[in-house]
Parts: C-alpha cells; sequence; structure tokens
C-alpha cells in the first residue's frame, strides 16, 4: 500500500514537471479562523458519531464553544498582521477572499455569536429532546459559511458563503420537531431566503454583465475608470442585490418572513440568526456596496435611504403592538437593522465605522435578549407572551435585571452599548447632511422604547390592583449555567462597551474594509 | 467631580443591600454623598464665587469627542446647592415620612442614583455627557414614578413621563448633535459652544427648535406639561425634590445656559416667550381648579417653570439675573410647600382641601412654615420670592426687543392667578370650612419636629433671602454673571422705591386676592369653559391611536401568508428594477419570436404546460404538468445544438419530479380550496406582471451585451489550457475550481441538515416535505452557477 501511495506520488510530480501549474497563493494561516469552523464543523459531526462518550450531556456544546474560541484566538494573529503598517491587508486564495481588519472583525463577532448559541443550545436542546450533534455541526458550518460572505472579495464566493449560511439555518429554523410553528418556519425561512438567492445571482448575473467581473476589485477598478453611457444593466444588477441583501439582513419590504421565522425558530437558534446572519448579510453589503460601487453611492444611497426609513419606522411600530416578546425582538431586529442601513447610507468611512461598532454591539445584545427569552419560555418553548413576563423581578430578579440591560441598550440608554451605538449612527448620519434621517431615526427610537418599556414594565411594575401581592409570583424558571454563562458574558460586554467604548471605537475604526487587489 | 458623580453611584449600589438588613437607616448612607458634595462646594465656593471654575477632564470615547468633562461655576454652584442641599433635606424628611417598609433600600438607592445623575447634569461641561445625565434623570425619575408598582395610576403615569421625556430628550440629542456639528472647531463644549456661538443658518434654527423641545418635555411646558401632574402618583419626597426642585428645572437649566449664545437664533426668543407666558397662565389656571392639595401645587409648578423659561429664554441680562433669583426662590419654597403637603398627608392621611378643615389650630408650627413658603411663592414683600418677580418685571419692562411689553402683560396676569391658587392652597390646607363634608381636622396629631424642621429650613431660607437682599445678591449675581458676561447693573432690592415693577407686584397681589375672594363665581365659570384634561386626554388618545393604527396595519402587512410575503416580494422584484430598466430598455439587434418550426411548438407546450400547473386543482397534474415545462426547455436546449446541458436538465427534472411524486404520496390528492376570486385575480395578476418583467429583463440583458461573450474565451482555453474537450467540465473542475468546492461544501451542509432533519422527524412522517424542499433547492444553485 505505502509503495504504492509512493509511487503515485512520484508520477504526481512528474506530471507537475510537465504541466506548470500556475496555482495561486492560498495564504492558509489567514484562512486559520475560517477553516477553524468549518473543519470543526465536520470533524465535531465525525467524531460525535463514530465515539459513544460524546453523547454525555455538554460535551457537543462545549466542543463547539471551543471551537469557536480557537477561531476568535486564530484571528488575533491576522489581526495584528493586517494592523502592521508593514504589511496591511492582503487577499487569499487567488484574489476571491479579501482579508482585512473587516472580515476578521466579523469572523470574530460570528465566532462570539456561534459560542453564545452553542451555550444556550446545550440545555435548550436537553429540555426540549431535540438529541444529537447536528445542530452544534450545522451551527458551525452555518457560521462559516457566514465568514466567506463576510470576507468575499469575489460575488460568486459570496454568494457560496450566503448559500452555506443559509441552508444550514433554514434546517436549524425547522429542527423543532414537536412545534409544527418551528417547521413552518422553517419552511417559509426557506422559500423565502430560496427567492432571495435566486435574485441575488441575477444581481451577480447582471453586475457581471455591466462590469466583465465578479471581483469585487475589478468591479471597482472598472467603475472608476469607464464612464457607463447606459448603466441600465448596471442599475437592475445592484436593485437585484439589494433585494438580496434586503432579505438576509430583514429590511422592509423583504421583512416579511421575519417575525414568523424568529418566532418559530428554536430561540437559541432565532438568537443565532440575529446575531451572525445580521453581521454576516451587513459585512457582504458593505463590501459590496460601500467597497465595490462606491462610485456609483449617488444611485444607490436613495434606495438604502428608503429601505432605513421603512424599516425602522414599521419595525418599531410594529413592534409595539405585538403581545409575544420574541414577535416583539423580531420586529425589533427589523428595526435594528433600518438603524444599521442609516449609518451604510452615510456612504462614508465615518458611516461603516458606526455600522461596525451598531453590528458589534447588537450582537451581544440580541444574543442576550433571545438567551434570556430562551429561558423564560421554559420547556416547549412556549411562554413568550408579555403575560409570562409579568413578576420576573420577583421571582427571578438577577434575570429580569439582565434583560432590563439589553432592552435598555436596545432602546439606546446611555452606559450601555445601544446609546453610543445609536449615537454613532445619528453623528455619521448628521455628518453626511443626511439631517432627515437622523431625525427620523430619533423618532423611530421614541417608539421602539415604548416597546423595550412596555417588557420592563411588565417585569417590574406588576402589581395588580384589585388582588393580593402573592398573585405576581412571577414564572418559575430555571437558570442552567452554560445559558448564564452566556447571558453574563453578553451583559459584560453591553455594559463594557456603553461605559468604554473608546476601545470598540478604535477597533471598528481599524476596520473599515479596504479594496485590495491581487499583487 | 468624577468622584461625587460616583460616590453617589457606589452609594445608590449599596443602598438595596443596607436597605434589607438595617431598614430607616438606610438613609444615614445615602445622605453622605449630597453631604459631601456640599463640604466640596463649601471648599469652592469663594473661588466660584469670585468669577473662577473648577475644572476637570477624563477622555472617555475620543473618536466621539464624547469627555468626561466637568466644570464648576457660579451658576453651577447654585445648580449644586439646590440639587446636594435639597437632597439632603429631602433624603432627611424621606427617613421621617416613610413607614417601616421591605424597599425602602430601593427607593433609597433611586433617590441617590437621581441624585448623582443629576449632580452630573448640572456640573458637565460636554454638551453629549449632559444628554447622558439628562437620561439618567429621565429614567430615575420614571423608577420613583412607578414606585408604588402595584398601583395601575401610577404605572400608567410612569410610562407617560418616560414617553414624553425620553422623547424630548432624543429631540434635544439631535439638537445637541448640530449645534456640535456646527459650532466653530467642531466643540463639544457647553462653554466654548456658548462663548463662540455656531453661525446662524436654517440647520441652526432646527437645531434651536429641536433643543428646546428637549427642555420644554423635561421642564413640563405646555402642550407636553401633562406628564407632571401625573408623576404626582409618586411618593411625595420625590415631589418635593424631583418634580419641583431639580429634574424639573434640566430643561430651565439648558435653556439659562444656552440663551445668552442662542436667544436670537431662530425662533428661539418666541418660542421661549411664547411658551413661557402660555404656561404660566395655564398651569395657574389649571391649579384653580384642583381639589388635591398635592395636584395645586404641580400645577404651581408647571405655572412657575413657564415664568423660569420666559425669564431665561430671553436672553437680557437683567432677565438671566432675574431668573436666577427665581430659580433660587422656587425651589426653597415649592420644595417646602410639598414637604407640608407631605405632613399633611402623613398625619391626615388626605390631601382633599374640601375635607380638610381646621388644621391651622391643631397643626401651628406647620401652618407658618406653609404660610412662609407660600407668601414667598405669591410674591409677598419681603420674601425671596417678592424680590426675584420684581427683578423679573423689571427686566421686561427695560427690555429693548420686540413683544416685551406683551410678555410682562402676560407675567401680570399669570402672577395674579399665581396669587389666587396661593391663597386657595393656604385656605385649603389650613382654613376652617364651617360647610365641609366629612371634614377632618379635628383629631390629626401634631406631627414630629423631625418631620417639620426640613421644609421649615427652606422657608425660613426664603425669608433670610428677602430680608438679608445682600446675602442672595452675593449668590445670585456671580450666578447669573457667569451665563453672561458682563452681569447687568441690577441688585436685588428689598425696597426698590416706587416704580413700575412695584405697582404691577402690587397688581398681582390685589388682583389674586380679589380672584380668590370671588373664587365661587370663578369657580361657576371654570366648570362651563374648561376642557379640564385636555392635554392629557390628548396623549393618551395618540398613544392609543398610534397602537391601533400599528395592530391594523400589522394585521394587513403580518397575516403569516406565505404566498402573501411572497407577492409583496416578488412585486418589489419586478417594480422597483423596472422602473430602473423603463428608461433604458431595448429589444436586441435581430430579436425574433422563434427561429425554427420546432422552438415555436416546444414553446407553445411549455407555455401550455405552465398555464396548466397554475390552473388545476390535483397535486399529481400539477406536478406533472410542471414537468412538462421542465422537459419542454431541455428540448429547447437540444434544438439549440446543447444536448450536455439537455441531458442535465432531464436529470434534474426526473430526480425532481420522482422526488415530487414520493411526497405526493403523502399528501392530499387536491389543493386546499382557494379563498376567493378576487385573490385569485390577485395571484394571477402578480404572476402575470412577474413573468412579464423577467420577459423584458431578460430581452433587455441580451440587448445590454457590450463585449465578447466570456464563453467563447473559456471555451478556447479549456482544451489549451485545461486539457479538455468539454468546456464545462473544465470551467467547473478548473476555470472555477474554487467556486465548485465551495458548492461541495454548500452540498454537504445541506446533506447534513437533511440528515437531521430526517432523524429529527422520524417520530412523525409528515416532515419529509422539508428535506425533499431542501435538495431541489440545491439543485437548482447549481444549475445556477454551473452555467
Amino acid at each position: 500500500m505505502i509503495a504504492a501511495g509512493l509511487s503515485n506520488l512520484g508520477v504526481l510530480a512528474q506530471i507537475a514537471e510537465f504541466t506548470p501549474l500556475d496555482t495561486p497563493e492560498v495564504q492558509w494561516a489567514a484562512l486559520l479562523p475560517l477553516l477553524i469552523l468549518a473543519g470543526g464543523g465536520v470533524v465535531l459531526l465525525t467524531v460525535s458519531s463514530l465515539v459513544k462518550a460524546m453523547a454525555a450531556p455538554g460535551v457537543n456544546a462545549a466542543a463547539t464553544v471551543l471551537v469557536g474560541l480557537a477561531s476568535i484566538i486564530a484571528c488575533v494573529p491576522v489581526w495584528q498582521r493586517v494592523q502592521d503598517p508593514e504589511r496591511g491587508p492582503f487577499t487569499a486564495v487567488g484574489g476571491v477572499i479579501g482579508i482585512d481588519g473587516f472580515s476578521i472583525l466579523a469572523t470574530g463577532l460570528i465566532a462570539a455569536s456561534v459560542i453564545l448559541a452553542a451555550l444556550l443550545l446545550d440545555d435548550y436542546l436537553r429540555r426540549e429532546d431535540i438529541d444529537g450533534v447536528e445542530m452544534y455541526a450545522l451551527l458551525l458550518l452555518s457560521a462559516s459559511g457566514g465568514v466567506i460572505m463576510a470576507s468575499a472579495n469575489d460575488l460568486i464566493v459570496m454568494f457560496l458563503g450566503l448559500e452555506a449560511l443559509s441552508i444550514a439555518i433554514y434546517v436549524m429554523a425547522a429542527m423543532h420537531r414537536r412545534r409544527i410553528e418551528s417547521q413552518e418556519a422553517g419552511f417559509k425561512y426557506f422559500i423565502v431566503g430560496a427567492f432571495s438567492s435566486a435574485f441575488f445571482l441575477y444581481g451577480i448575473a447582471m453586475v457581471y454583465g455591466a462590469t466583465g467581473s465578479t471581483n469585487l476589485v475589478e468591479i471597482a477598478t472598472f467603475l472608476a475608470n469607464n464612464l457607463l453611457l447606459r448603466n441600465g444593466v448596471l442599475m437592475l444588477g445592484m436593485a437585484l442585490l439589494l433585494v438580496g441583501f434586503g432579505f438576509k439582513v430583514s429590511a422592509v419590504p423583504f421583512q416579511g418572513w421575519t417575525p414568523d421565522v424568529y418566532q418559530g425558530a428554536p430561540t437559541p437558534v432565532t438568537a443565532f440568526m440575529a446575531s451572525a446572519v445580521k453581521v454576516a448579510a451587513f459585512a457582504g453589503l458593505i463590501r459590496v456596496f460601500y467597497l465595490a460601487l462606491g462610485t456609483y453611492s449617488l444611485d444607490w444611497k436613495p434606495a438604502i435611504y428608503a429601505l432605513a426609513v421603512l424599516s425602522m419606522i414599521i419595525g418599531a411600530t410594529f413592534a409595539v403592538v405585538q403581545t409575544d416578546v420574541k414577535r416583539m425582538m423580531a420586529y425589533s431586529s427589523i428595526s435594528h437593522a433600518g438603524f444599521v442601513l442609516v449609518a451604510v447610507q452615510a456612504g462614508t468611512e465615518k458611516g461603516v465605522t458606526a455600522a461596525i461598532f451598531y453590528l458589534t454591539s447588537y450582537v451581544f445584545m440580541v444574543a442576550g435578549s433571545f438567551g434570556v427569552i430562551s429561558l423564560v419560555g421554559r420547556r416547549g418553548d412556549a411562554a413568550h407572551s408579555l403575560d409570562d413576563y409579568r413578576g420576573l423581578s420577583r421571582s427571578r430578579p438577577g434575570l429580569a435585571l439582565a434583560f432590563t440591560v439589553f432592552l435598555l441598550a436596545q432602546a439606546g440608554v446611555p452606559l450601555t452599548s445601544g446609546f453610543v451605538a445609536k449615537f454613532n449612527v445619528i453623528a455619521a448620519a448628521v455628518d453626511a447632511r443626511s439631517f432627515w434621517l437622523a431625525l427620523i431615526a430619533m423618532l423611530a427610537s421614541v417608539i421602539a422604547a415604548v416597546l423595550y418599556l412596555k417588557i420592563i414594565v411588565a417585569m417590574y411594575l406588576t402589581g395588580d390592583d384589585a388582588e393580593a401581592d402573592d398573585s405576581v409570583a412571577g414564572p418559575k424558571v430555571s437558570i442552567p449555567l452554560p445559558a448564564a454563562a452566556a447571558i453574563g458574558i453578553a451583559i459584560v460586554a453591553t455594559l463594557a462597551i456603553g461605559v468604554l467604548p473608546g476601545y470598540l471605537f478604535e477597533v471598528a475604526g481599524d476596520a473599515v474594509p479596504v479594496l485590495i487587489a491581487l499583487p | 467631580m468624577t468622584g461625587l458623580v460616583l460616590l453617589h453611584a457606589l452609594v445608590a449600589v449599596l443602598a438595596p443591600a443596607v436597605g434589607a438588613r438595617f431598614g430607616k437607616r438606610v438613609f444615614a448612607l445615602t445622605v453622605i454623598p449630597s453631604l459631601a458634595t456640599l463640604v466640596w462646594l463649601a471648599v469652592h465656593l469663594g473661588d466660584v464665587l469670585d468669577g473662577g471654575a473648577v475644572t476637570e477632564t477624563y477622555q472617555w470615547v475620543p473618536g466621539l469627542d464624547l469627555a468626561l468633562s466637568f466644570r464648576l461655576d457660579a451658576f453651577g454652584a447654585l445648580m449644586v446647592l439646590l440639587v446636594s442641599g435639597i437632597g439632603a433635606l429631602v433624603v432627611a424628611y424621606s427617613a421621617w415620612y416613610f413607614p417601616h417598609r421591605p424597599d425602602l433600600g430601593r427607593f433609597a438607592m433611586l433617590l441617590c442614583g437621581f441624585s448623582g445623575a443629576m449632580l452630573g447634569l448640572v456640573l458637565s461641561d460636554n454638551i453629549l455627557l449632559i444628554f447622558v445625565f439628562w437620561e439618567l434623570t429621565s429614567i430615575t425619575s420614571y423608577l420613583l414614578i412607578g414606585f408604588d408598582d402595584t398601583r395601575e395610576s401610577a404605572r400608567k403615569a410612569a410610562l407617560q413621563a418616560i414617553l414624553i421625556t425620553g422623547a424630548g430628550g432624543l429631540a434635544m440629542l439631535a439638537g445637541l448633535v448640530l449645534i456640535g456639528q456646527q459650532s466653530s472647531g467642531g466643540t463639544w463644549s457647553l462653554d466654548e459652544i456658548v462663548h463662540n456661538a455656531p453661525s446662524e443658518g436654517a440647520v441652526m434654527s432646527w437645531a434651536v427648535v429641536l433643543v428646546l423641545a428637549g427642555a420644554f418635555t423635561k421642564s413640563a411646558q405646555v402642550p407636553f406639561h401633562m406628564w407632571l401632574p401625573g408623576a404626582m402618583a409618586a411618593p411625595t419626597p420625590v415631589s418635593a425634590y424631583l418634580h419641583s426642585a431639580t429634574m424639573v428645572k434640566a430643561g430651565v437649566y439648558l435653556i439659562a445656559r444656552l440663551a445668552p449664545a442662542f436667544a436670537d437664533v431662530g425662533l428661539w426668543r418666541e418660542l421661549t416667550a411664547g411658551v413661557g407666558v402660555a404656561t404660566m397662565i395655564w398651569g395657574a389656571y389649571r391649579a384653580l381648579r384642583q381639589h388635591d392639595l398635592k395636584l395645586v401645587l404641580a400645577f404651581g409648578t408647571i405655572s412657575q417653570l413657564g415664568f423660569l423659561v420666559a425669564l431665561f429664554g430671553w436672553g437680557d441680562s437683567k432677565l438671566l439675573f432675574a431668573g436666577t433669583a427665581m430659580l433660587l426662590a422656587h425651589a426653597f419654597f415649592k420644595a417646602a410647600l410639598f414637604m407640608i403637603v407631605g405632613v399633611i398627608d402623613h398625619q391626615a392621611h388626605s390631601r382633599d382641601l374640601r375635607r380638610l378643615s381646621g388644621l391651622g389650630r391643631r397643626l401651628p408650627a406647620t401652618a407658618i412654615i406653609a404660610t412662609l413658603a407660600a407668601a414667598s411663592m405669591a410674591g409677598v414683600p419681603p420674601l425671596l420670592g417678592f424680590m426675584s418677580k420684581e427683578a423679573g418685571f423689571l427686566g421686561f419692562a427695560d427690555s429693548l426687543h420686540s413683544g416685551a411689553d406683551l410678555v410682562l402683560a402676560g407675567l401680570v396676569v399669570g402672577s395674579i392667578l399665581t396669587t389666587a391658587y396661593t391663597a386657595r392652597f393656604l385656605w385649603g390646607a389650613f382654613a376652617v370650612k364651617p360647610g365641609a363634608e366629612d371634614p377632618i381636622g379635628a383629631e390629626v396629631d401634631r406631627p414630629l419636629p423631625p418631620l417639620i424642621i426640613p421644609a421649615g429650613l427652606l422657608a425660613v431660607a426664603s425669608l433670610v433671602g428677602g430680608l438679608y437682599a445682600p446675602l442672595a445678591d452675593e449668590l445670585v449675581r456671580p450666578a447669573a454673571a457667569a451665563l453672561h458676561e458682563p452681569a447687568g447693573e441690577y441688585h436685588l432690592h428689598l425696597w426698590p422705591g416706587f416704580t413700575l415693577p412695584l405697582l404691577l407686584s402690587a397688581v398681582a397681589l390685589m388682583g389674586g386676592l380679589a380672584l380668590f375672594a370671588l373664587r365661587r363665581p370663578v369657580a361657576a365659570l371654570q366648570r362651563k369653559v374648561a376642557v379640564d384634561n385636555g392635554a392629557d386626554d390628548a396623549f393618551f388618545a395618540l398613544y392609543n391611536a398610534t397602537l391601533r393604527a400599528a395592530a391594523r396595519i400589522t394585521r394587513i402587512v403580518q397575516p403569516g401568508s406565505l404566498s402573501f410575503y411572497l407577492s409583496a416580494v416578488l412585486i418589489t422584484f419586478a417594480v422597483v428594477p423596472a422602473i430602473v430598466m423603463m428608461g433604458d430598455w431595448e429589444v436586441p439587434d435581430g430579436a425574433v419570436w422563434a427561429e425554427s418550426p420546432f422552438q415555436a411548438v416546444i414553446g407553445v407546450i411549455v407555455t401550455v404546460g405552465a398555464v396548466g400547473a397554475t390552473l388545476t386543482r390535483r397535486r399529481f397534474a400539477a406536478v406533472l404538468t410542471l414537468g412538462t415545462v421542465g422537459y419542454g426547455v431541455a428540448m429547447l436546449f437540444v434544438v439549440q445544438g446543447a444536448p450536455d446541458l439537455a441531458l442535465t436538465q432531464f436529470l434534474i427534472e426526473t430526480v425532481v419530479l420522482v422526488l415530487f411524486l414520493m411526497v405526493l404520496r403523502r399528501l392530499p390528492e387536491r389543493f386546499a380550496p382557494r379563498r376567493t376570486s378576487s385573490l385569485r385575480a390577485a395571484h394571477a395578476l402578480v404572476a402575470l406582471g412577474v413573468g412579464a418583467f423577467v420577459f423584458a429583463m431578460a430581452l433587455a440583458s441580451l440587448a445590454a451585451r457590450t463585449e465578447r461573450p466570456l464563453g467563447h474565451e473559456m471555451s478556447e482555453v479549456a482544451y489549451a489550457e485545461g486539457g479538455g474537450r468539454n468546456a464545462v467540465n473544465v470551467i467547473l473542475a478548473d476555470i472555477r475550481a474554487f467556486d465548485t468546492m465551495g458548492e461541495i461544501v454548500v452540498i454537504a451542509v445541506a446533506a447534513i441538515g437533511t440528515a437531521a432533519l430526517v432523524r429529527a422527524g422520524r417520530a412523525r412522517r409528515d416532515d419529509e416535505a422539508v428535506p425533499d424542499e431542501i435538495r431541489a433547492g440545491v439543485g437548482v444553485d447549481d444549475g445556477g452557477d454551473g452555467r
């Protein structure tokens, strides 16, 4: 066997001599965070299927957390290399992957979402009898798709990332076999997602038709050097790409699926969707529109302006009238997407910095929020109505306090990450002279504040006028350790960013994406 | 200064634990930060009153110019005196006011937290930092109003208060950001902004309106005043502290700081004067209608805040001086009066002025203190309130800006009403009312001395400030000078001589007393003309209408129906690009409907199949006709001369068809009946529209070709470099190898997902539809990329 193998190698070497193949440089070291996530998913699946001991409670979750941590750690040297002024950002795999501060930060955020989701999933899966390793494997594979999307330097590669990200999530959303809503969510998300992917592909084709390349750098160069007399196809392509992204970030009018899917999916999966998917989708959006299509910003800005206004106002307004907390958060995520769009709409470096800052803050506050919701939902993942939160401050003061912090952060209250995030966005919009948009953003915050206050009121100010005190004893929620850890991490991040935003601000400034051509 | 704010925060954090353990003694802990602040103030007071300033800056978020920068000047010192001085008194008062209850720790925490936030607000030199503390005061106020969370009215009032002040706060932030961005050098320092006022312009006029909106909501100006009476649901110490002496002054404070620089910008002067006077008159008028002593004071506070806004907003140095004096006077007398109401409530268990009767005789000390404070409120000499009001009248009488006379007239009317409700308050609280039903008074116990001492101190301060005018002058003059240099040549006088202001004061007092004497006919008149809760009703009507409208729209837009969502998406997909395409649409050269009869026939078959698939009611038939469409397209490929493509298409069609049929075995034979014919028509319309758009788009794309098709190049290099005759294979395996690998990863993910779902679905058989759909979806994607 070995001898045969060796001789095979020899043959290969001979062939290599005869036909020198010009293979692009892959830059394995820079791809390590991505490879850890993807490889981790596959290895976890394989090992867990073969080794009995992996079936013990918590092992799979712990492995997933470790993979996520390893990925974050692997990001550190790459970040240092990129920030080193002598070396700077570079490309990998023949120019289709861009390694810059932006993609590394997005990778880190997605890996952090994986960790938080895995911690939340651990107890959830046991509680709901959804045993097995598939959920974790899908989580990791989906995350690797997100990373590809955020680092893609080529539209086709970005599409691959989008698909890997989405397909895994369609399944994860439908994994709760006893809840018909979960299956409905998976199905709806799949159908709508397939449409959005199709639009996205159409868009790629159109942009390719207009510019002659799918590579972001080449698109940007082409557009900078050529004046298109007839740009109908390019406009069409941009519109279709925007539709595809609009779906993934759930901007109005492409938000239809969001409340149903967020509500139906298992809550930890919703947490992952709201955090990692948003990060990946916005990363892709910023890469394509800010970098590649930057010269045409006058044409896409009005469209994003409209999406932002609609998302902020409609998301906030609809959220207020819901009585299901999970659904409220779904609508509020639409409103948050609108805020990030306000930052993107500025089309400036300041705007992109604000968007990055917002997304970073948002990952933790939304994952934490859904973490609390996942616990309060209890067995069956069904106790999500506002009434189920009445008196939470009495039965579980810590949990109620944590949720309050997340809600206040989402409302943009000072000393939480949400305030600085919102402030950045407004400042960027004002800086870009979009005064009306800034005002509308303020108005939307006010409407959204009603929503967060409604939940806080339900948890704290709970008394019943007629009845005695013991009628509001509050729900009996058990808090398993891993979920508590996830919520704790989210709290620390939310408050730390809120109190000392300077560090993240610097990091976000360093993470503004850049175009890197193949050397 | 940072240390003092942090001390408040630290003590606040400790308070609940201490409260749980030591009960009322927690107030001994929470008074410490206020006392420490007062000591610190005493150390710096000399410097500051001489015109100096104490500053302190720590960088917080350098990228945002958000610095922890604090600055104590004389006006700040006055505010600190109010915040911490009255704060300490209120904490002391609380210790005697509350019965023992388990949540006192929480109360002490919130009160201490508020104190720290308010201290930060008046010391901040960075306008963003001001906003941060501004919102913190709103939140602590919200929690304190809703402190008795078992009462629905308290919860409702709390929500109303934070909605109004919170909304105003955000408007203010927008205004402050505009000011900061427009200011010369982009500074966020309050001091620098005021001294180098940004240039005028449309943006600044808007900025000014936004900032004023924030100030008006916080200081309960008409038409945002309705939250303040509701806020009286809070325990009385909170009303005395937050809702009369400090928090509601935050708006006034901001106006005072900015008025010297912005009074001439945009609508600033018109708005502050108009809203201020309207608030003063309306608040006082409403105060005359109240039966709850606390509400009399609440509306009185609204009225006085209007007075302050009118004084400060004008921006003249004399009026800034008058406003500063009034600010001090109002804090003294109003906090004292609220405490007195608390004492009455505590002793008599009622605040209804129709039932209280003869309390003056039972509680003489309380009555004397109340009379002193109330006299200052009405502007009776020789109290501080009188001198401040005189200063205000004089300021407007001397002002050169147009409209000052009108404002002055409005202020006099407001003052007449003020005297009237002051008289009503004293009469209501202490007089003997012979005709009262179910009177309270005869059996009321005297309060413990500590309960009335804080109010007494404040009332005495009103008197001392009046009798020894130079003493008050020592504080007020530098404070006003800190707002605006140089301060006007005016001092507080006890006896100004026979001047116009004195005459006006006399008119106000006499008119008010006359109005009080005629209270029965006045009340009858008010009943006829008054809209009692106009603004309050308007707020809740707006609030509820918003909720209802949102609910209705939500029902329409989010029915949960997949076909509805898809229609919305498809319409957007068709309409938006169609608009773009409209201006630039052309048919490619040489386009024909069909190149050969074969194509025409296949085209007809495909169309018939597609129409049939939409019309049939049976699932099997639908799938089969859909298959016809697919095979027809494959046939088109064959006719076009692409057998490999056709083969792929045939394979995919067959696999999909088989999968479909396997699933269909488990589904009902027919589709669920359609709902309405109008819905069908709408669906048909959407389908036709999208179809037409895709057709047009395909033509437009063909017409848009400017370069040689890439396919040519690829087929040329396929054999030369890739060594393969099958160009498609070379493209997949060589030219776009990484993409293919990516696709394989995607398929792997899908396969894992499918397996997971099959496993998860074993318990219930009807889940299999989902994995099949996913497999079909991958097939589509694969095809899309491969070509």
